[in-house]
C-alpha cells in the first residue's frame, strides 16, 4: 500500500502515532524541494511528487477512520456497501425525531442534550470498537474482521452525522 | 458547486413529503441509505392492487439537496406508472433531469435503490397475502 511505502511502514491498522509523524517529518525533510533547488529538473519533480505523496500518506493514516477506510479500499473491499437495515430505522427514527425538536421550543432542549449524549457514547463505542477490531485484524488477517471494520465505519458514519446535526441545533439555540 | 435550477426548485418546493402506513398492504417501503456520506432516504408507494398502477408517493430524505431533489422528482415520476414501469426508471435518467454533477450521482443511485426496495417490498407483500388467502380457502 503506497502510503504506508511512503512512510516506511508495513501494512497494519494499529499504528504509532509518535512513530508516524517522526517518520513524516523525517523524510519531509529529506525530501523538501528547497534541497533539490541545484538537482535536475527530473529530480526536482521526484522531491516535489514524494512530498506530496508523504502529506498525503500522513493525512490519511493519522486519522483511525481515514487510514481504516484507506486500507479496506487497498484491500478491495468498497466502502460503499448497503448500510443494514436495522440501523437505517434508527437513524431515520432519530432524524424525525431531531426534525421534531427543531421545531419545538425550549424544553427540547433537554431531550437534544440526552440525544448528544447517546450519540457521543455511540461514537466512542464505535471507535473503541475499531481499536479492538485494528489489533484483531494485524494479529490474524482474517477476512471476517475487515467486513466488521467495514460495518463499524458505516454505523460511525451515520452517527456521526447525526451528531453534528444535535450538536448544531443545540449551538444555535444557546446562541439566541 | 452550484446546484441546478431543478434541484433548487425540488428543494425549495419538495413535491409529496411524507408517509403512508407501513402495514397497508398497498403500501411498498423502501429505506435505502449511502454509507459515504450517511444520509438515509425512506420512499413508499401506494400501489392500486386490481391495476398495478402506482397512485401515489411518497418520501421524506435526509441528506443533501441533491438527494432530496432526486427523491423529490421519483415520486412525481412515480405516480400513475405501473410497477414494473417503475423499476425501469434509472438513475441516470434523474442525473439528465436535474443536471447533477458527478460527484452527486451517488445521491440518483440512492432514489433509484429506494424506488427498488419500495417496489420490492410491495411485490412481497402482495405475493403474501395472495398465500395466506389461498391457505384461508
Ligand atoms: S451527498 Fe449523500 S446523498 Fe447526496
Amino acid at each position: 500500500m503506497k502510503f504506508y511505502d511512503a512512510l516506511g511502514l508495513e501494512p497494519k491498522l494499529a499504528i504509532d502515532l509518535d512513530d508516524l509523524k517522526k517518520r513524516f517529518y523525517d523524510r519531509s525533510r529529506q525530501w523538501h524541494p528547497d534541497r533539490f533547488s541545484r538537482s535536475s529538473s527530473e529530480e526536482k519533480q521526484r522531491s516535489e511528487e514524494m512530498t506530496s505523496m508523504l502529506n498525503d500518506a500522513f493525512r490519511t493514516l493519522r486519522e483511525p477512520v481515514t487510514r481504516a477506510e484507506y486500507f479496506l479500499r487497498e484491500s478491495g473491499l468498497e466502502l460503499s456497501k448497503d448500510a443494514p437495515p436495522e440501523l437505517l430505522e434508527e437513524v431515520f427514527e432519530l432524524n424525525m425525531a431531531l426534525e421534531e425538536l427543531r421545531g419545538g421550543d425550549e424544553s427540547a432542549r433537554g431531550q437534544l442534550v440526552l440525544a448528544q449524549e447517546r450519540f457521543t457514547g455511540m461514537l466512542a463505542d464505535a471507535d473503541s470498537g475499531l481499536s479492538r477490531l485494528f489489533a484483531s485484524y494485524d494479529g490474524k488477517a482474517d477476512a471476517i474482521v475487515l467486513e466488521q471494520i467495514r460495518a463499524t465505519l458505516n454505523r460511525r458514519k451515520y452517527v456521526s452525522n447525526l451528531l453534528r446535526d444535535v450538536e448544531k441545533e443545540l449551538n444555535v439555540h444557546s446562541a439566541n | 458547486m452550484a446546484y441546478s435550477d431543478k434541484v433548487l426548485d425540488h428543494y425549495n418546493n419538495p413535491r409529496n413529503v411524507g408517509s403512508f402506513d407501513k402495514k397497508d398492504p398497498n403500501v411498498g417501503t423502501g429505506m435505502v441509505g449511502a454509507p459515504e456520506c450517511g444520509d438515509v432516504m425512506k420512499l413508499q408507494v401506494k400501489v392500486n392492487p386490481a391495476t398495478g398502477i402506482i397512485e401515489d408517493a411518497k418520501f421524506k430524505t435526509f441528506g443533501c439537496g441533491s438527494a432530496i431533489a432526486s427523491s423529490s422528482l421519483a415520486t412525481e415520476w412515480l405516480r400513475g406508472k405501473t410497477v414494473d414501469e417503475a423499476l425501469a426508471i434509472k438513475n441516470t435518467d434523474i442525473v439528465n433531469e436535474l443536471s447533477l454533477p458527478p460527484v452527486k450521482i451517488h445521491c440518483s443511485v440512492l432514489a433509484e435503490d429506494a424506488i427498488k426496495a419500495a417496489i420490492d417490498d410491495y411485490k412481497k407483500k402482495s405475493e403474501n397475502v395472495g398465500v395466506e388467502s389461498k391457505a384461508h380457502a
